[in-house]
């Protein structure tokens, strides 16, 4: 994976920066930062570090004030809010902290839902969908709302709704935040295994320095700037082992 | 693209989702719609019904035309008079398909012990194709005799001389039973001389005056409707012109013809003058400009479009006076959908800016809400009409008799186009209170969906 790396993710030169009355808050400083394809990387930091305004941003949620995000050859920094949401569609899926499923739909419609966007026909995207729930496990409650499963299962249908749509880039907002510690193993385990097996790109982004050492690479981010990065090629194997006896 | 059933479908689950006050803002614009279509339909009602008493009254396309008395009245000028001339400039005006003269004779009718003061009116063949007949058939066109056409009232004018009572205008029971049909009628032309045999004489007194003829009628056919059915043929008795004309001259010989002006020596002219004439115009909507091209003649020319016009005028304003009440209804119910949507929007807040980190397009979130307001307002539509269709029923079946009862009729009439405008109508009230709110939701922040409560 080392030797064949295609850049993902390019941010360059990155800066938010909020006026609050009369001074200026830097949420971001100068980032800079590549992921390549095929990666599981983690954005750490403690709250108020301007990790989450770093997530929004390469979700195309919020525009930088200056500065360079370059995904998948898109200037998406360049884009309307019209055409963000077009990318996000193409190119985008999203894991949320408060799994965030439509509550009027069940597991299997809520992972068909960014199909149906798409315009890909009812029968297909059902088949589709139906092949992400058994993914993340879910044969059992595909037909159960959103408030008649658990938070684990919840945010199962989450991933498998990020997954259905084949996207480039799965970007992950505290995906365990909400989960107990049995669960967020669970879920962590899984998101690990899919990124493998489909050779997705992730970035997840916790406060978490446990739940970040499941990522391949951990960005460390304390007040707008990162400021160390590393790696853990052992974590994988170390995942995999965890998930094989759990 | 995303496919538009799937679209509505989420549209549709969304209104599904809260039924309550989705079945409250339908019940507004069903109630919108439903006073906009009850009070147009009571204005279309009032309208048609007032065109169809005109009509009854006779035909909305003819034009009738007198010779000016007053004009003739200063000496000077002799009074214009109208001549078969006349008549057939009448027939080449624009816009006018026939004319004919009516000329009239007064006559005394007789069958049995009753007898009758009867107008008989010779008219064209063309005149008489527009009476409607009850039985029989109009007059054999060539024939020499004069054949009848009695009118649906004439029975009522007859009377037994020699009996006192006379009210039989009050009981329709008590009209005498003059056979038309089986058996011939005597009529007698010159009246005068009649009156002056019963009297015993003429005037003066020197020469006795011989009994009038009488001459042996048969009738070919009666008008339609019943002995209290007023139309505009009910009184007279009509008979061919060319026929009456021939029959008078036979009658009168040298002597003026009654109703015929003479000139300073008390002698006839060679020709027929008369009276009165009708012009048939090809539309209602040029029967106003014909008549003013007779007016300018120098006649006098009255239609029922005149009487027609300014009703309808009338009818007009109380159409616009319902119409607008309605529509402050349906302006209130459009309130209510914007409110409706706008809370919609308020509650879901966080699932738009989920839709929108999914990728549902911006469009689409404005359609999704144009299509939720705009089914609110085709339901409220749809069973607004039918709500009308009942109130309109009840209003015809037990209201109408009450404050209209000398007018037959559906005072309350829902066309089709009504239904379909109405139903169009409110979908587009629906769409224009849904827009502002949808414009509100396509620009929500997807950033919404990030934050934790």
């Amino acid at each position: 994976m080392v030797e064949n790396k295609t850049p993902m993710i390019q941010v360059k030169n990155l800066y938010k920066v909020y006026k609050v009355g009369d001074t200026k808050v830097y949420a971001l400083d100068g980032v800079d930062f590549t992921i390549y394809k095929g990666e599981f990387c983690a954005i750490v930091g403690p709250s108020g570090s301007g990790k989450s305004t770093l997530l929004n941003m390469l979700a195309g949620l919020e525009k930088p004030s200056k500065g360079e995000i370059v995904i998948a050859g898109n200037h998406i920094e360049k884009l309307s809010e019209n055409q963000l949401v077009t990318f996000r569609r193409k190119h985008v899926g999203f894991i949320f902290q408060s799994y965030n499923l439509i509550k009027t739909l069940n597991a299997l419609e809520n992972v068909a839902l960014p199909l149906s966007f798409r315009g890909v026909p009812k029968k297909i995207r059902n088949e589709k969908a139906k092949q992400y729930i058994k993914l993340v496990g879910l044969e059992k409650q595909m037909n159960h709302m959103a408030n008649e499963m658990s938070g684990g299962q919840q945010q199962r249908v989450g991933i498998a709704r990020a997954l259905a749509v084949d996207p480039q880039i799965i970007f992950a907002d505290e995906p365990t935040g909400n989960l107990d510690s049995k669960t967020t193993k669970e879920v962590l385990g899984l998101m690990q295994r899919i990124v493998k097996e489909q050779n997705q790109t992730l970035v997840m982004v916790t406060h978490d320095n446990y739940i970040a050492k499941f990522a391949d690479r951990q960005f460390h981010i304390v007040d707008g700037k990162i400021f160390k990065i590393e790696e853990q090629h052992h974590e994988e194997t170390k995942g995999d082992m965890e998930n094989v006896q759990s | 693209m995303m496919r538009f059933s799937d679209l509505l479908s989420m549209s549709v689950n969304n209104l599904r989702r809260r039924k309550m006050r989705t079945f409250l803002t339908v019940l507004g614009v069903l109630i919108g719609t439903a006073s906009i279509v009850v009070m147009v339909s009571l204005g279309i009602g009032f309208n048609e019904l007032t065109m169809e008493q005109y009509a009854s009254y006779g035909s909305l396309t003819e034009v009738t035309v007198y010779s000016n008395q007053s004009s003739g009245g200063d000496g000077k000028n002799e009074p214009k008079r109208m001549t078969d001339d006349v008549i057939a400039q009448f027939g080449k005006l624009n816009h006018v398909k026939a004319a004919s003269p009516l000329l009239q004779a007064d006559t005394l009718m007789s069958q049995g012990a009753y007898q009758a003061n009867v107008t008989i009116i010779g008219v064209t063949p063309e005149y008489m194709d527009n009476i409607s007949l009850k039985q029989g058939h109009l007059p054999d066109k060539g024939k020499k005799e004069l054949q009848m056409v009695v009118g649906n009232m004439v029975a009522r004018q007859f009377s037994n001389p020699k009996s006192r009572s006379q009210d039989y205008y009050d009981d329709p029971t008590k009209i005498p039973e003059i056979d038309f049909m089986n058996r011939p009628i005597f009529v007698i032309f010159d009246t005068d001389a009649y009156y002056q045999t019963q009297n015993g004489g003429s005037g003066d007194g020197k020469t006795p005056v011989k009994p009038p003829k009488k001459y042996l009628l048969t009738t070919a056919g009666l008008v339609a409707g019943g002995v209290e059915d007023y139309n505009n043929y009910s009184y007279n008795v009509y008979v061919d012109l060319d026929v009456l004309k021939s029959q008078l001259k036979q009658i009168f010989k040298k002597k003026p013809i009654p109703n015929q002006p003479t000139n300073k020596k008390g002698k006839p002219y060679g020709y027929f003058i008369y009276d009165q004439a009708v012009v048939e115009v090809d539309d209602m909507a040029n029967v106003t400009e014909v008549q003013k091209a007779i007016t300018d003649m120098g006649y006098q020319a009255n239609s029922n479009m005149e009487w027609l016009e300014q009703s309808q005028k009338q009818a007009k304003m109380v159409q616009a006076l319902l119409g607008g009440i309605g529509t402050v209804s349906l302006f209130v119910a459009a309130i209510g959908i914007a409110n409706t949507m706008m809370m919609s929007i308020y509650e879901r807040t966080k699932e738009i800016g989920i839709l929108k980190v999914l990728g549902f397009d911006m469009n689409h979130i404005r359609d999704m809400f144009l299509l939720e307001s705009g089914f609110i307002g085709f339901l409220g539509g749809v069973t607004g009409i039918t709500f009308s269709y009942g109130i309109s029923f009840l209003i015809n079946r037990f209201l109408a008799g009450h404050f209209m009862p000398d007018m037959p009729g559906d005072l309350s009439r829902i066309p089709l186009w009504l239904s379909i405008a109405a139903v169009g109508f409110s979908v587009f009230v629906g769409m224009a209170a849904g827009f502002f709110p949808s414009l509100r939701a396509m620009k929500l922040s997807p950033l919404a969906a990030i934050r934790n409560e």
